[in-house]
């Protein structure tokens, strides 16, 4: 497929095709590997390859046991691929036989470096960020174990003021509850949370 | 049939007709009925392989599933190779059965099996008597498959002058010249042990 494309794209790569003017190879670009029309409800697989959502679930539903992408035969998941939300889209009513297209997942940036302070800069204005990361071995456990109930509380009281807290120990905002991301965040909130009464014991006692 | 399955059909077989390399691969459809279910595809033979020369008919049945499942396709023209029935015409070829994927089409189709007609796999035979042909005697396998393609796919090669006596003394027989050809290239182009298999 990429050796045909590349032999006909060669002679529209000449000045006079500008990219004001779509010609077919462009609109080609963004059809559907299965139903070969421009994709609706469209996903992307994690090798990167376009499809139908209606098309690809169909795929998936014919063969259980070899779930490969129809492109490439690389191994997919239905659960695992990647929905592309364009710009006004998504009105069409959800089809009542196909399961609903996966959600995209959300993941927070990454936490900034230890106890580096930013005082706004350019881009975000007026805004105090304020990060406090990991402390000392034991003691980062400790905090971690209080920090639950003192992060909600800190950032409630904050809000107000428009200040941005990003503790070490906080909850990311965007896992939806009951996902298994929120199953998995609990279960180690936990772990840390043994851990720490163990530690404390040991400190007092030892 | 559904929709989807028409809708790509009709983009298919524009890819193939529009395609630029057409007079390059050699590769060419013909729809026989208006909802696509029937098609008949065309191969010229590559050259360079016993097959150069010949045009190759292959009957192309859509399912009902298209394009989740794999279409039926088959030689109508006769072949001499090891992964063709040379009896039937039914091809073994594993993205027609379980390496199917939904996004080839019509095109990359007719192509694969035109690079299975360059490069032969015999260690997995649909007619085990001439991929034993290919593995023991390559000579005379390149020779039968040549003249088949003289004979079937209207090669322009010029047809094995010692092959066609052997076949028209069957003939004298009262063979059917196909039979004939079939039963002879079975044995070898024995023509006593063709024709002790015929009349025994």
């Amino acid at each position: 497929m990429s050796s045909s494309s590349s032999q006909t794209k060669a002679p529209n790569e000449e000045p006079t095709s500008s990219s004001n003017k779509p010609n077919a190879d462009e609109t080609a670009r963004f059809e559907c590997n299965i139903c070969l029309d421009a994709a609706k409800d469209a996903v992307v697989s994690l090798c990167g390859h376009l499809f139908c959502w209606p098309c690809l679930s169909q795929w998936l539903d014919t063969r259980p046991n070899n779930q490969v992408c129809p492109v490439c035969k690389s191994a997919i998941d239905g659960s695992k691929v990647v929905p592309i939300y364009g710009r006004g889209g998504d009105s069409a009513d959800p089809r009542s036989k196909i399961p609903p297209r996966p959600k995209g997942t959300r993941s927070e940036p990454p936490p900034q470096s230890f106890g580096g302070f930013n005082w706004g800069d350019g881009l975000n204005g007026p805004n105090v960020h304020f990060s406090f990361g990991i402390g000392i071995f034991p003691l980062s456990f400790v905090a971690s174990f209080f920090g639950n109930g003192n992060a909600n509380n800190a950032e409630n009281g904050q809000n107000g003021a428009g200040a941005q807290q990003q503790g070490g120990s906080s909850r990311a905002d965007g896992t939806a509850p009951g996902s298994r991301m929120a199953g998995e965040e609990e279960y180690l909130a936990n772990i840390f949370k043994y851990v720490g009464i163990f530690l404390l014991v040991w400190l007092l006692f030892v | 049939m559904s929709n989807i399955a028409l809708n790509r059909l009709q983009r298919e077989c524009k890819e193939v007709v529009t395609n630029s390399e057409i007079s390059e691969t050699g590769i060419m459809i013909e729809i026989l009925n208006e909802n696509l279910t029937e098609i008949k595809g065309h191969i010229r033979g590559p050259p360079d392989t016993p097959y150069a020369g010949g045009m190759f008919d292959l009957d192309i049945k859509i399912p009902e599933q298209y394009p989740f499942s794999p279409p039926n396709v088959k030689f109508c023209t006769k072949i001499w190779h090891p992964n063709v029935s040379s009896q039937t015409g039914v091809i073994c070829l594993d993205i027609l059965k379980d390496q199917w994927a939904a996004s080839l089409t019509l095109r990359t189709v007719l192509l694969s099996i035109q690079a299975l007609m360059c490069t032969p796999e015999p260690k997995d035979p649909q007619d085990a008597v001439v991929a034993k042909q290919y593995m023991d005697k390559p000579a005379v396998f390149k020779a039968t498959a040549e003249f088949w393609t003289v004979k079937f796919a209207k090669g322009h090669l010029d047809v094995n002058k010692e092959y066609q006596t052997r076949v028209d003394k069957l003939k004298d027989m009262g063979v059917r010249e196909e039979e004939a050809i079939s039963v002879l290239s079975c044995n070898n182009w024995d023509i006593n042990r063709a024709t002790v298999y015929i009349f025994s």
